[in-house]
């Protein structure tokens, strides 16, 4: 585990986000590409089908279920590259509320205003965002408005425009990137104006509350859980 | 300011006059004459109106819209519909709007890639004809995308942005399989409580060429008349789309039964009762005149 350094500390405090480069790379990238590959190409067929029923969203996919699909999906989630910042920052007091294998279609389908996911009053909701393959400037690159996590930060609204957003930044970056942000800020996937699909991971993550999340919600998933922290941040014992 | 009810259907039994389709629902027999229209909007205060055509797409089977909006010239406004797989749909939409007060089409259907993440070229969509017949001739386009081909709708929008689009019935896309009709004869669509429209119709308010019809409440709530459940819908076009780009309407006349058209005239501020008296002039008439851009009475 990798405990941030002070001045990440700052700037989560401050910024509330750090962007760990080359998060993921390697055998462990190629098999997370591989492993989302596949199984986004074996199950989109059955999400169109939904698509169709009028059932399910249309201009983003989710592959249901990840975490029972390969577990290179279990492994990112205490990945030690942003483990030890998470379990830094909720007080060593981690749950795992999912994940989302996430590909997004391009502009002008998929288009998303500014938003925070959270209010104050919410325990500390944290998410990763990874990259699986490269996202240029312009490709559906994360946007996040430094500061605006804090009680006092705005008033914010959402603009018409993604790129009229005061104060945004955005954040291009290469396949295994990861941005951890404090959903409290406002944040956005910028327009993808390329004709490449944004093919990513949203890990949502929270400081544990009881009975949050229940026993059984990762219980078919147990056997690749054998260590206390990975049953405590699953939630399996309760 | 007028009050404009801005989708409806009107029809007067099948006839060698007035030829059309006929269904268990409008047999033969069956007629919901203009007549009886212009009562209902007598009764309630109602100025103009938008007939939409239903049963049948050929020339012929548009006699009797085409009737109704010579009658009644100042009254109402046509919105025709193109057979699928016409092999020249800008001849059919070009003898329809000839003077006629037809001012727009209605479809469903794009006919581009059913796989969402495929590279999209709209010329190469089915109804790019139709899309670039409206750009070139300032025709209203009518749409109540199904659930398949809600992706394709903002490549079009992006591509024409001149042309006038009305996204009808609170911008549902219904679901295969979804429809049905209800003991009243009224149309029922089965949606989920979680709107999937927020992501894909309701979108397309940055496009400011499009606008909504706030109507057909009946077919989406759960609930009987003032529909509550649907109450957040609103809201949410509201706040999309802004004030000047929604549109009352009724549905007439498949809700005459249930819940009355004259409920109907009220339903907006039932749905949205923040509205100033002007905000609620403008939806329940004033946009549609002048984005439809109906006569002087």
């Amino acid at each position: 585990m990798i405990r941030p350094a002070p001045e990440e500390k700052k700037q989560w405090e401050e910024k509330g986000y750090l962007v760990f480069e080359n998060a993921i790379q390697g055998e462990d990238l190629k098999r997370l590409q591989t492993a989302f590959d596949y199984w986004a190409d074996a199950c989109k067929e059955e999400w169109l089908d939904r698509v169709e029923a009028g059932e399910s969203v249309a201009t983003f996919y989710d592959i249901p279920n990840p975490l029972e699909k390969d577990p290179i999906f279990i492994d990112i989630i205490d990945y030690p590259s942003y483990y030890g910042a998470l379990m830094e920052f909720t007080d060593h007091d981690l749950i795992l509320l999912g994940p989302q294998v996430r590909t997004v279609a391009p502009w002008p389908v998929s288009y998303t205003g500014w938003h925070p996911d959270v209010g104050h009053e919410n325990p500390l909701h944290i998410k990763v965002q990874i990259y699986v393959n490269d996202v240029e400037l312009g490709g559906g690159e994360f946007g996040f408005v430094p500061g605006s996590h804090k009680p006092d930060a705005g008033p914010y609204t959402r603009p018409m425009r993604q790129e009229s957003m005061p104060g945004h930044k955005t954040f291009p970056g290469k396949a295994g990137t990861a941005i951890m942000f404090n959903s409290c800020g406002w944040h956005v996937s910028m327009d993808n104006h390329s004709d490449v699909p944004r093919k990513s991971i949203i890990l949502i993550y929270e400081k544990r509350t009881p009975g949050r999340i229940g026993p059984d919600q990762y219980a078919s998933i147990s056997e690749y859980c054998q260590t206390p922290e990975r049953r405590k941040l699953f939630s399996l014992d309760g | 300011m007028p009050r404009i009810d801005a989708h409806l259907h009107v029809f007067t039994k099948a006839s060698p006059e007035f030829p059309r389709e006929i269904s268990d629902v409008w047999p033969a027999e069956r007629e919901e004459p203009v007549e009886k229209l212009l009562d209902e909007m007598e009764k309630h205060q109602i100025d103009q109106a938008v007939l939409v055509q239903m049963a049948g797409a050929s020339i012929a089977n548009h006699r009797y819209l085409l009737h109704c909006l010579k009658e009644y010239p100042n009254r109402f406004l046509g919105i025709g519909l193109v057979p699928e797989g016409h092999p020249n749909p800008a001849d059919h939409m070009a003898e329809l709007t000839d003077n006629t007060g037809i001012i727009g089409f209605r479809f469903s259907t794009f006919g581009g890639p059913r796989d969402i993440f495929a590279k999209m070229d709209v010329r190469e969509f089915a109804a790019y004809p139709i899309w670039k017949c409206a750009a070139e001739r300032d025709y209203v386009l009518w749409l109540y995308p199904n659930a398949m081909n809600a992706h394709l709708l903002p490549y079009l929008i992006q591509e024409f942005p001149q042309v006038r689009v009305v996204l009808n019935h609170l911008a549902v896309c219904p679901g295969k399989g979804k429809f049905s009709w209800d003991a009243l004869g009224r149309p029922q669509i089965q949606v989920t409580g979680y709107n999937l429209t927020m992501h894909t119709t309701y979108r397309l308010a940055r496009f400011e060429n499009v606008n909504v019809h706030l109507s057909g409440q009946y077919a989406f709530s759960r609930e009987e008349f003032p529909y509550k459940d649907l109450a957040g819908w609103h809201r949410g076009l509201l706040t999309g789309f802004g004030v000047k780009r929604l549109m009352w309407a009724t549905d007439f006349p498949w809700i005459l039964e249930e819940p009355g058209y004259g409920k109907l005239t009220t339903v907006i501020e039932e749905l949205l009762p923040g509205l100033s008296e002007a905000e609620l002039a403008d939806i329940m008439g004033g946009n549609a005149k002048r984005i439809l851009r109906f006569p002087d009475l």
